[in-house]
């Protein structure tokens, strides 16, 4: 628990530099999760069963309630959806590239080892947020981390299953050689990453989760049969790709997804997007 | 047990896996509830791409969700068909992907824009939702038990394509114009939703006489349009002057078959129209696409998912 001294206030009472690095921070948790479950959803009426396609679906839209209660807090600082997502500059997206990468056509390989990934990073940082010095934070991350088990779980499973199959495992390795070098970009700091740590916003540093993520994943993955690529946990800096996304530079595959996604938006000529569901903090109430 | 005894006993939810059936009523009700099943799974591909392009993050999860029910509608109604002991869901899905299974008229127009998506989520949901009400009453138990949830669901769908409507009624000209542009398109597949009037209908006698199907399709057309026309109306929507249908003052209707183009309703029935090339394509294709998954699964051979968690409700 951080000591009552160094705990921030609520959205209004934050100095400017605090107030920036609480939104570097909250940009880079609520795009990972929308733009993950965003390519999550492609899989809808496409995974391989009827009951693949309701697990992922399920997982999805966690992701993206996840996404909205991240967002929600952006909100505070009088940013409304529309400034969010939908008119939003597609190169301030801060999410990291292992969200974005569009899957290839049955890719499921693809699918569940990107989750894996994914999961297994997201655990640790909501283990680094829960007792985060800003209090809006750190009250939304019980919720999330209820979800989270099931969706490691699911990746698990598939990862086993499918590493049982000689020829499904050549596609499992292919998916790792792939995207684990995008995953890296996930421990990729912004700009306020040192202001990030100093003021505890998140408990643990990027380096240091990233060496326990190592540690999980690693020996996971070999478990299974599955080579993680040469040399990344001594030189992650030789694997990791030339696009990360979360400085703002993606590849051109999220401009399309944005495109896409703001297609109606644009289309209809909305200037708002409008609300259907309850606030989340009336919700819990 | 004979027809003639099935046809005697025939009643709400009176017959189940335990009765022994004559192959007549089992193929029959197969054949209705594999259209049924198809029809869920189908209609998903129709409303997928506005998950992404839904215009706000509430839309999309909900339309993310809704996608996610109807495939678990199709999960319901493949096990309910498949317990007649007839098809397996492995040959109904096999089917499907291949072109020989049948579904709803609907589903074989694909969706271009937003202002579509009220077509589907509130008319052809709303229209499928007074069908399956008196599903609850299908003599096959563990079929009117699978609408038990589905019509719950239903209900939730429904409102949610009303509100979308709803949205676009109240918004801007242009969105009220595209709506009504889209009713216009739309309109007259939804006449035909419930099929050429009684007399020009193959399956139905047998269908009722064994308690399968509970209303005939002129009256789900009748209970459709007196639910429906004064709630398009409501939303400002014009009601195209073509089909004709005339009002007979006791709460039915006539449709003016002459005004509806029956050939393309009897072409997609052969799942032969253009857009039923398209529809079944994207299911060929994507299924063709994960078959490497299904076929190094060895539980797959038996239909069974049963290391992965289920999902929840």
């Amino acid at each position: 628990m951080a000591a009552e001294s160094d705990r921030l206030g609520g959205p209004a009472e934050l100095a400017d530099d605090e107030r920036a690095a609480v939104e570097a921070l909250l940009y880079r948790l609520a795009d990972d999760e929308l733009v993950l479950a965003e390519r999550y959803t492609e899989w809808q009426v496409r995974a391989p069963t009827l009951e693949s396609d309701l697990a992922l679906a399920n997982i999805a839209q966690d992701e993206l309630g996840h996404a909205r209660l991240w967002y929600d807090l952006l909100r505070d600082f009088g940013y409304d959806e529309a400034d969010l997502i939908f008119e939003r500059d597609p190169a301030d997206f801060r999410h990291a590239s292992l969200a974005e990468l569009p899957f290839e056509d049955g890719d499921w390989a693809d699918a569940v080892v990107r989750s894996y990934l994914y999961d297994v990073a997201e655990q640790l940082r909501l283990e680094a947020l829960a007792d985060a010095s800003y209090p809006r934070i750190a009250d939304r991350v019980g919720k999330i981390q209820s979800e989270e088990a099931y969706h490691r779980e699911h990746a698990q499973n598939w990862l086993e299953r499918l590493a049982d199959d000689e020829a499904s495992l050549k596609r499992l390795q292919a998916a790792v050689d792939r995207l684990f070098p995008h995953a890296l970009a996930l421990w990729e700091p912004s700009d306020h990453e040192e202001t990030i740590e100093d003021l505890g916003l998140r408990t643990e540093s990027l380096a240091a989760m990233r060496e326990q993520w190592f540690d999980t994943v690693i020996p996971f993955l070999r478990s299974l049969g599955l080579e993680p690529p040469e040399g990344v946990r001594e030189n992650p800096e030789a694997v990791r790709p030339a696009t990360i996304g979360r400085d703002g530079d993606h590849t051109d595959d999220w401009d399309a997804l944005h495109e896409e996604m703001t297609r109606t938006y644009r289309e209809l000529g909305r200037e708002e997007a409008h609300k259907i569901m309850p606030d989340p903090d009336e919700a819990d109430a | 047990m004979d027809v003639e005894t099935v046809k005697e006993r025939a009643g709400p939810r009176e017959f189940s896996p335990k009765d022994d059936l004559p192959e007549e009523y089992r193929k029959a009700a197969t054949r209705m509830i594999q259209f049924h099943a198809n029809s869920e799974i189908m209609g998903a591909y129709l409303e997928r791409p506005f998950i992404r392009q839904a215009p706000s993050l509430d839309r999309k999860l909900a339309f993310s969700a809704k996608v996610q029910d109807e495939i678990g509608h199709g999960q319901l109604l493949y096990r309910a068909a498949e317990s007649l002991g007839i098809k397996s869901r492995e040959e109904m899905l096999d089917e499907l992907a291949n072109g020989e299974g049948k579904f709803l008229n609907c589903f074989h127009y694909p969706m271009e824009s937003w202002a579509e998506v009220p077509m589907i989520a509130f008319f052809v949901d709303g229209a499928a939702m007074r069908r399956q009400a008196t599903l609850k009453r299908t003599s096959w138990e563990p079929y009117a038990h699978a609408m038990d949830k589905v019509c719950f669901e239903e209900g939730f769908h429904v409102k949610h394509g009303e509100d979308v409507m709803r949205e676009l009624a109240t918004g801007s000209k242009k969105e009220q114009q595209m709506l009504q542009d889209a009713f216009e398109q739309w309109w007259p597949r939804i006449i035909q939703f419930f099929g050429p009037t009684d007399d020009q209908s193959t399956h139905h006698d047998f269908s009722a006489d064994v308690g399968l199907k509970t209303m005939t399709n002129d009256e789900l057309r009748n209970a459709f349009l007196n639910a429906y026309v004064p709630k398009a109306q409501k939303y400002g929507l014009e009601i195209p002057d073509e089909p004709r249908i005339r009002d007979n003052g006791d709460g039915t209707y006539e449709v003016v078959e002459d005004d509806l183009d029956w050939e393309e309703f009897f072409t997609i029935a052969k799942n032969d129209a253009p857009g039923s090339h398209e529809q079944i394509g994207k299911r060929s294709r994507t299924q063709e696409a994960v078959e490497w998954v299904r076929s190094g699964l060895e539980s797959w051979e038996h239909g069974e998912d049963t290391t992965a968690p289920q999902a929840a409700d």
